[in-house]
């Protein structure tokens, strides 16, 4: 990994646009320490700092490949607000709140940012559970054809279908399971 | 199966499968099927979260993965606690580090220069022991209170010594720095008899004055119980004093410990009475009460040191006295009466011919 590649901000996003993991890979070690260093000083363990250091890059990550973040700040200071955003709220919810923040950096309101985060995390829990409640193969069925883009006629090989129409035809009565058991829980906030 | 259509018509929609034409009667259906449009709704959010889901658990894997190469890249560049340790408390570790130095090389610093002032102060020192050395030289007056004679005293200020019979006719010896710079000079012995005296002999050498009864009434002190011994002491010889270091008679023996005063002094012996001012002038009798010198002085800072003129200087000083004519003869006791008897019952006889010595000045 040349270092040397990825020394400014604008070099980062614009890496993170072409899908270069190495623009990822980069920044997640550039700013660890910083919010680590962060999450510790204020009751956290090892294991909440690389969570939330986590969640605070995906915010950021998701936002760059939507093309709907406006930086106005450094990506050291959005991520730290971000964290500090998300962990405020794990404080809050854990009962504690903490009276004092030990700040190491400046930072800049991301409420709007953290709470669409939020709101999208929610919506893919109660996903995820849905699928979960879904059980195999319409599971694994419903997954490859539509997260992992695979053909109908591999997936018609995978499970043993005698032809496409079948797999097609299971398909759609997956996918119909999951709609009502989706939306039976599922209710959209705003 | 209508709605196993519906539902392929919707998804070849969201997928973009349709032609131009297709794609507008379709929608033209959507706006018009109000169950339809909430079917495409409810599709296009279940499939796009569904997709969300898949990429934010690709995300949520990559992560992951560059968490784990980064912790296996930062094992390696800290080895131990140490480095973590180092880094996390150089700047105690350095302030704390400065300041040990700080306080070493200051303590360095000034104990280097505080032995500038120590040396002199050794040199000083020095220079004040052989002071010392030369007022160690100088035999410490026996003499109670003030003793610098020499000066005018503004104030009259009285000292005393010891000071004996040599004759019935009211002669007495006592040391000549007792009675140096007098004005006037009172006897007085353990019996309470008082006397003015006169000093009429001096011998400053030998620091011994004669002083003489100034009382025209004055007959006789009686009988001397001692004689005089003009011969040398042996090294040894058991000896005794009377004296007045305080306001009653002390009673000192000891033994006669060198033929030789302070300095190697052939004039006086070395005794080992213990001595405090005021007895000075006292006698110094051997074990038989013959009388064997008088107590002059002790050496300073020296235990059981003390010295005594021999007795021949005192018969000399005697001799010369007799030979000016201003005086009579006197009458030197030449019998012993005490060489037989006990030393209280020598005491007894001698203590009144043992006088304290008052100075008046």
């Amino acid at each position: 990994m040349k270092k040397s590649l990825y020394e400014t901000d604008e070099a980062v996003i614009e890496g993170i646009r072409r899908s270069d993991e190495r623009a990822l890979a980069h920044l997640y070690k550039l700013y660890f320490p910083v919010i680590s260093h962060f999450i510790l000083s204020n009751s956290g363990t090892d294991d909440e700092a690389k969570d939330i250091y986590q969640e605070g890059v995906i915010v950021f990550y998701e936002k760059i490949r939507d093309n709907s973040l406006e930086l106005t700040c450094q990506i050291k200071t959005y991520l730290y607000s971000v964290c500090r955003r998300l962990w405020l709220k794990r404080l809050a919810e854990k009962g504690r709140y903490a009276t004092r923040l030990d700040e190491s950096e400046g930072f800049v309101p991301v409420e709007e940012d953290t709470q669409r985060h939020e709101e999208q995390e929610k919506q893919f829990g109660v996903m995820g559970e849905a699928l979960e409640q879904l059980g195999e193969p319409c599971r694994s069925l419903l997954e490859d054809y539509y997260i992992r883009m695979q053909n109908m006629q591999d997936i018609t090989d995978k499970f043993g279908y005698t032809n496409t129409d079948t797999a097609k035809n299971q398909k759609y009565k997956c996918l119909q399971r999951l709609k009502k058991i989706f939306f039976a829980t599922y209710k959209p906030e705003v | 199966m209508l709605e196993y259509r519906a539902y392929e018509e919707i998804e070849r929609y969201l997928n973009g499968q349709m032609t131009a034409e297709e794609k507008a009667g379709f929608e033209a259906l959507v706006r018009t099927d109000a169950r339809l449009a909430e079917q495409v709704r409810e599709h296009r959010e279940l499939l796009a979260t569904m997709k969300g889901l898949g990429e934010r658990q690709q995300l949520r894997q990559k992560l992951h993965l560059i968490h784990e190469e980064m912790e296996r890249e930062q094992l390696p560049a800290t080895p131990n606690g140490w480095r973590v340790f180092w880094n996390r408390h150089k700047q105690t570790i350095a302030v704390a580090a400065s300041v040990s130095l700080l306080s070493v090389f200051g303590t360095l610093w000034s104990v280097q220069e505080m032995k500038e002032p120590v040396q002199q102060q050794t040199a000083r020192y020095v220079e004040l022991r052989r002071e010392v050395e030369r007022l160690k030289k100088a035999q410490t007056a026996i003499i109670n209170g003030i003793n610098d004679a020499a000066k005018p005293a503004p104030r009259p200020a009285a000292f005393s010594g010891t000071g004996f019979a040599i004759s019935p006719e009211g002669y007495v010896v006592t040391s000549s720095h007792v009675v140096e710079g007098a004005d006037s000079i009172m006897i007085e012995n353990k019996a309470g008899l008082k006397y003015k005296v006169s000093e009429i002999y001096r011998d400053e050498i030998h620091d011994l004055s004669i002083l003489k009864v100034a009382d025209e009434n004055f007959e006789t002190f009686g009988k001397l119980p001692y004689a005089f011994k003009g011969a040398e002491c042996d090294l040894g010889e058991r000896v005794f004093t009377l004296g007045y270091p305080r306001e009653d008679i002390v009673f000192g023996e000891g033994s006669l410990s060198s033929a030789s005063g302070f300095e190697g002094d052939t004039t006086a012996y070395q005794i080992s009475i213990p001595l405090n001012p005021g007895n000075s002038g006292g006698p110094l009798l051997d074990d038989k009460g013959n009388l064997v010198g008088v107590i002059s002085g002790k050496q300073a800072g020296q235990e059981g040191a003390a010295f005594a003129i021999k007795s021949a200087y005192l018969l000399q000083i005697i001799d010369e006295l007799s030979l000016t004519a201003q005086v009579n003869a006197l009458t030197i006791p030449k019998n012993n009466t005490l060489s037989t008897q006990a030393r209280p019952q020598q005491l007894k006889k001698l203590r009144d011919f043992v006088f304290v010595v008052k100075v008046y000045n």
